[in-house]
């Protein structure tokens, strides 16, 4: 057989299909030789937009950019309102694409089967740090699968926003639930001005009702998991609010979004309210001046004992579809490490999970230059001997999480707070609603 | 005169082959599909499919945190229908939908008939009419949502300069004949910029000899309205009847934003509420359930309203 000749034309065809073949196949099979050692990785992070706007401002051009340097990590941060998170996270799970870090501002259970192990993360920052707070894991772990389905680096404490004087004016310090309703009766009557715990479908009532119901004895789950939302104790708290919705407040708070209350109080239409201290925080900036008059105090006692919630229980996720585990999960370490800087930065609002991290918290919050007086904040030093995680006494499990989800709790109360069901209907159909919840995570064998 | 250039059998053969690929264009049988086409895989891909999707989930187990997808047959609408929270949600939709359509289809006609007539500034009320339906609805609501706000309420405001109320003043989205009131007034407010546009067309299409003899003939106002007009724009009112109805029971911005339900659920619609249990709630399954509730309904309706429109066409 003839050997044909290699022609100039076929030559020139052949190196060009040489050299394309090696420049784009040899970047395909080495990515990271083809792009050079110094290829950056990338983190994705998803957080809410922070209700201290400083801290985002920290968080997004200083720390993340410092962490970055230091990484060789491209790290980018998206923030979306609270209320879109729950979308936000449904969508990113049926894609199955999305953020390396999710931040949830509540235990989010639900999301057990789409998220790593965070047990390593908790381990490393406790070899590190030191134990976390009972808070962080009761809020993160599930002990019928012992998993950490997502890791807590911090939480915000809830106390009790009050107008110190209207509250002298009628000689009351409220520091219990039947103090609250006998000032608040008095200031109504007196000045025309309600208590503002709200009763809507929105965190900041699931978190006031849940406070009431702990410190009336009431729960959704006993410490084994099992629903005890309807009992004699529940009936109490709801007969409770009614009286205290009836006597102390007006039907504004059906209405109310997470940030009413804090519009409200700056406003000066209400004498009390349970929030975070974003309330204060604004009025600093805005109106110093009448932000004097508002005080903190620790959650209230109640029949059975002082119980108050964490506002808002920050917990990261890390979705198994997730680009940069790895990276991911070292960011939280480091995170917490540094979580003194993201104390200060977000002018106290988050509180570490990792104590030994802000080693010094007790003098900041006893002398705090924005405040007036100064110590204003020092009511917040002993916030572990008084707040708990959502689904006290147990843990925050996939059912705790689709009744706080669905809002049970809140409709429970305002129904009967508005006259529309009796306390006792009203407990019955919580539980009822609430039971076929159970039964479905039971059946996923998740609790 | 110059004899023509004989073409290269393979030359014939490319523009015979090219001339068949145009008769193709030229021929009903393919051109039909062929323009029709994208629509049809359009409607599929971002209709179809996810209502496939909805069908199955709400025979399944499935939530948002995705896990096994058991079936479990018509469990989620057993378990749902039974429920004070689903029979508030129908209700709701029922009363939200009839009474914001009433309102808009009255309102509608009233200013389709006297946009018709010629008046200064016509070209700008009709701009201003058709502003609520082009500008995005979440920004409109959100400026009711400061409207009605319990703190801050610009119409309690107006009302207590008026002198019409004292002290607080309404609790707008606080007490639930209220806060559906609200809900109704918004929709009315976003969709009535449609309607009239629809019934416009509508009353511009009846030619003015009929209503030149109906003058000649010496009927009055409602004697015309009843007799001559609406009868003539029965079909298209009926469209826009239609799509009014279709696009209340399925929409859920304006509760969303507004009252997210509330208070205490008695505001809520079954497609909030599918929101809140299937994406907001995570229970996926039974938020599908909720949705589709309605489907059989809505078709039933859909179908009515066409064979009705269909056989009182004028023609």
């Amino acid at each position: 057989m003839a050997k044909k000749r290699l022609t100039r034309r076929d030559f020139i065809k052949t190196a060009a299909a040489g050299a394309l073949t090696v420049g784009t196949g040899v970047p395909l099979l080495l990515p990271e030789r083809a792009h050079g050692a110094a290829a950056k990785k990338t983190l994705k992070i998803l957080q809410w937009v922070h209700f201290v706007p400083a801290f985002d401002k920290w968080f997004n051009e200083t720390y993340i950019k410092q962490w970055g340097e230091k990484n060789n990590t491209e790290v980018t941060v998206d923030n979306i309102g609270i209320a879109g998170l729950s979308a936000r996270a449904a969508a990113e799970v049926s894609a199955q694409k999305g953020h390396d870090l999710f931040l949830f501002n509540w235990p989010p259970p639900f999301y057990e089967e789409q998220a790593v192990d965070m047990k390593d993360v908790y381990a490393e920052c406790e070899k590190k740090y030191g134990k976390p707070i009972d808070l962080a894991v009761k809020s993160t772990f599930n002990p019928k699968t012992k998993k950490y389905f997502g890791f807590s680096p911090s939480f915000t404490p809830d106390p009790i926003n009050w107008r110190k004087d209207l509250w002298d004016d009628v000689g009351v310090v409220p520091d219990s639930w039947d103090k609250i309703l006998d000032g608040g009766r008095k200031i109504k009557q007196k000045h025309n001005i309600p208590v503002g715990l709200g009763l809507a479908q929105e965190i900041d009532t699931s978190m006031a009702m849940r406070t009431i119901m702990y410190s009336f004895g009431a729960h959704e789950q006993d410490a084994n998991g099992n629903l005890t939302l309807n009992s004699k104790n529940t009936v109490e708290t709801v007969k409770f609010v009614k009286a205290l919705f009836q006597e102390t407040m007006t039907p504004e708070v059906f209405t109310w979004d997470a940030s009413s209350n804090n519009r409200a109080m700056l406003a000066g239409t209400i004498s009390l309210a349970l929030n975070a201290i974003s309330i204060t925080r604004q009025g600093e900036k805005d109106n110093p001046e009448f932000t004097e008059k508002i005080h903190l105090a620790k959650a209230a006692a109640g029949p059975v004992r002082r119980m108050g919630l964490e506002h808002v229980m920050d917990v990261y996720v890390i979705w198994k579809f997730a680009e940069n585990i790895e990276g991911a999960k070292k960011f939280l370490v480091d995170y917490v490490g540094n979580f003194r800087q993201a104390f200060v930065n977000g002018e106290f609002y988050d509180f570490p999970c990792f104590q030994r991290t802000v080693p010094d918290i007790k003098q900041l919050l006893a002398n705090d230059p924005k405040a007036k007086p100064a110590d204003k904040y020092k009511v917040l030093e002993d916030v572990l001997s008084w707040a708990t995680n959502i689904g006290y006494p147990g843990y925050a499990n996939a059912a705790i999480d689709e009744i706080y989800q669905k809002w049970i709790i809140p409709v429970m109360f305002a129904k009967a707070g508005q006259g529309v069901l009796s306390p006792e209907d009203a407990v019955k159909e919580a539980a009822d609603e609430s039971k076929r919840i159970w039964d479905k995570w039971r059946e996923r064998k998740l609790i | 005169m110059k004899s023509p250039v004989p073409i290269a059998p393979a030359a014939q053969s490319s523009v015979a082959e090219q001339k068949r690929g145009f008769a193709i264009l030229d021929s009903e049988r393919w051109l039909g599909p062929l323009l029709i086409g994208p629509a049809v895989i359009y409607i599929f891909l971002l209709v179809g499919v996810p209502f496939f999707m909805a069908l199955y989930y709400s025979v399944s187990n499935t939530t948002t945190g995705g896990g096994t997808m058991g079936f479990v047959g018509l469990r989620n609408f057993t378990a749902v229908i039974g429920t004070p929270k689903f029979q508030t949600a129908l209700k709701n939709t029922i009363v939200f939908g009839l009474i914001s359509q009433a309102v808009i289809l009255v309102l509608s006609n009233a200013l389709a008939l006297a946009l018709q007539h010629e008046f200064p500034g016509r070209r700008l009320i009709r701009f201003l009419i058709l502003l609520p339906w082009v500008a995005p609805i979440s920004i409109g609501t959100i400026a009711w949502l400061w409207i009605f706000d319990s703190t801050y309420s610009v119409l309690n405001w107006m009302l207590r300069l008026a002198g019409l109320i004292h002290g607080q003043g309404y609790m707008w989205l606080g007490l639930p004949h209220l806060a559906m009131g609200s809900v109704i007034a918004v929709h009315v407010w976003r969709q009535l910029p449609l309607a009239t546009v629809i019934l416009l067309a509508g009353h511009s299409s009846i030619p003015q000899d009929i209503h030149d003899a109906a003058a000649v003939d010496g009927a009055g106002f409602w004697r015309h309205f009843f007799q001559i007009t609406l009868p003539l724009i029965l079909p298209i009112s009926l469209v826009a009847l239609l799509f009014g109805l279709i696009f209340t029971f399925t929409d859920m911005v304006i509760i969303y934003n507004l009252t997210r339900g509330g208070p205490f659920d008695t505001t809520q619609v079954l497609a909030s509420l599918a929101f809140y249990t299937g994406i907001a709630g995570g229970d996926l399954a039974e938020g599908a359930a909720i949705a589709l509730f309605l489907f059989p309904l809505l078709l039933a309706v859909a179908l009515g309203f066409l064979i009705i429109a269909h056989r009182s066409e004028v023609t």
